[in-house]
């Protein structure tokens, strides 16, 4: 399963990317990404996901997971990550921060 | 009168009606709103304003109340109340940094745009510090400002710049103005139009000039780990850091070199160094304090001729307009505009066709525009 992940926007804009290919990690970790992409309904999630609220300033998180031939991509705000999301994205922040 | 045919609407642009609405005596008040009532140009705007304009006048004493609420690292918001308006200062540095910061805005608006508050109508100020553990970031929710204590390692708290706190309070006002959408090059200039004025309350706190300022967003911000000066530049985007960790500023100074992306809204923290820099350049050149004329033409842009798909070459269009509306056709302020986005790779267009005037505002009565500015009407 291959994930690439980009932190954007924030009041700083700064980039914060990481793409993992969870063939390469240990096996413990491999297995909870896999969990976690699970648990969130990955590929049922809709491409797009806004803020109904607004604002600005909020960073925008852009996921991508390939995984036996099938490929799907989400773009949330951070205003309005799915609950079954939050741990994905949050631990993926970690691993982009080299965490 | 006759109503019918409005001579105010014929000769008077919208925001100088506002302005006559909102300063002035009680007759020439009510001369201006009717002519705002009158004015197609201006439907859109025109209910929220005169509804405005009527609560306004009891909220007008209101005038500044801050809030400052604390997350205490956590995400609910607003928070707890850590000081009320007028309550003496916390023992929590970042609580009197986003009262004193936002106090500091307030003024700006108010006693240099007679604006009262985000919304012109006195909308309470409310911010919450300690958001989140080891935040970098801060942001503007749609109702409020928000601050991160950031990670300690490249960035210090959010509200250590007065600057970060005067782009996001601006956010608000561009939502209650505007309301530019939050992508692509409106959202840059939604992004810029925070980052001018951000550094305009920096530089009217410190008594700064054009020449004298930085033209720095977040100075403060970063730690002595980070090998950079601050988050942005508009005097000079995309030298404002390059570091190991953090990378290099992505921010363009041309049109050239205008970034196209899918992230960050389609840049716009990215491409708001074009417009920044074109009013660094036209602050400079007009000279004196920043925020008494080329923030004007651009804060009397933003409100009255902007809307929410307004791109980088109807922003020049409209700032060029109002500079010459403000400051009279080939003025040097109006000429510093043209350069301004000249030197970003923008040429302003010609002065926009009149619009189609109704029937007779050749023969408007001078008399009558007379008696408006002699408060006798």
């Amino acid at each position: 399963m291959k994930i690439d992940f980009v932190r954007s926007g924030g009041f700083a804009g700064l980039r914060l990317a990481v793409n993992v290919d969870t063939q390469d990690l240990p096996d413990a970790e491999a297995a909870l990404l896999e969990k976690l992409i699970r648990d969130s309904g990955f590929f049922d999630l809709a491409e797009h996901i806004k803020s109904p609220s607004g604002g600005a300033d909020r960073f925008e998180y852009r996921l991508t997971v390939s995984e036996g031939g099938r490929s799907h991509t989400v773009t949330v705000s951070e205003a309005a990550v799915p609950e079954g999301l939050r741990p994905l994205i949050d631990r993926l922040t970690e691993m982009a921060k080299g965490l | 009168m006759d109503h019918h045919i409005d001579p105010l609407l014929c000769i008077i642009p919208p925001h100088m009606l506002k302005n006559i609405a909102e300063k002035g005596t009680d007759a020439q008040k009510r001369a201006a709103l009717a002519a705002l009532s009158a004015s197609a140009r201006i439907r859109e705007q025109r209910t929220a304003f005169i509804k405005a304009m009527v609560v306004k006048v009891p909220a007008a004493i209101s005038g500044k109340h801050r809030a400052v609420y604390s997350a205490n690292n956590l995400t609910s918001l607003p928070g707890v109340l850590m000081r009320d308006e007028g309550a003496p200062p916390s023992a929590d540095v970042a609580v009197n940094e986003a009262y004193d910061g936002s106090g500091a805005m307030y003024d700006l608006y108010m006693d240099v745009y007679q604006r009262n508050s985000l919304d012109g109508n006195g909308l309470r100020l409310n911010s919450t510090v300690h958001y989140d553990k080891n935040y970098d970031n801060a942001f503007w929710n749609g109702e409020q400002m928000v601050y991160g204590d950031g990670d300690g390692q490249f960035f210090n708290r959010f509200t250590i710049s007065i600057d970060v706190i005067g782009h996001e309070l601006t956010h608000g006002v561009t939502q209650y103005t505007s309301n530019l959408d939050y992508r692509n090059q409106p959202g840059a200039l939604n992004e810029s139009f925070s980052d001018i004025f951000g550094s305009l309350v920096k530089q009217r706190t410190k008594g700064q000039t054009a020449d004298q300022a930085d033209w720095l967003i977040g100075a403060e911000l970063l730690t002595m780990n980070v090998r950079g000066v601050a988050l942005r530049s508009m005097k000079a985007p995309g030298t404002a850091y390059n570091d190991p960790v953090l990378g290099k500023d992505p921010q363009p100074a041309h049109m050239k070199d205008y970034v196209t992306t899918l992230e960050d809204n389609g840049g716009v923290h990215i491409n708001s160094g074009i417009p920044n820099h074109a009013f660094y350049v036209m602050a400079v050149e007009m000279g004196g304090f920043a925020w008494e004329k080329a923030g004007r033409i651009w804060y009397v842009a933003a409100r009255d001729d902007f809307n929410n798909t307004t791109n980088f070459q109807s922003a020049a269009n409209l700032t060029y307009k109002v500079a010459g509306e403000l400051y009279g056709v080939g003025s040097i302020e109006q000429m510093a505009v043209a350069k301004g986005w000249s030197e970003v790779g923008i040429t302003v267009g010609v002065q926009p066709q009149p619009q189609p005037q109704p029937d007779g505002c050749l023969a408007a009565p001078v008399a009558f525009i007379r008696s408006l500015f002699s408060g006798k009407s």
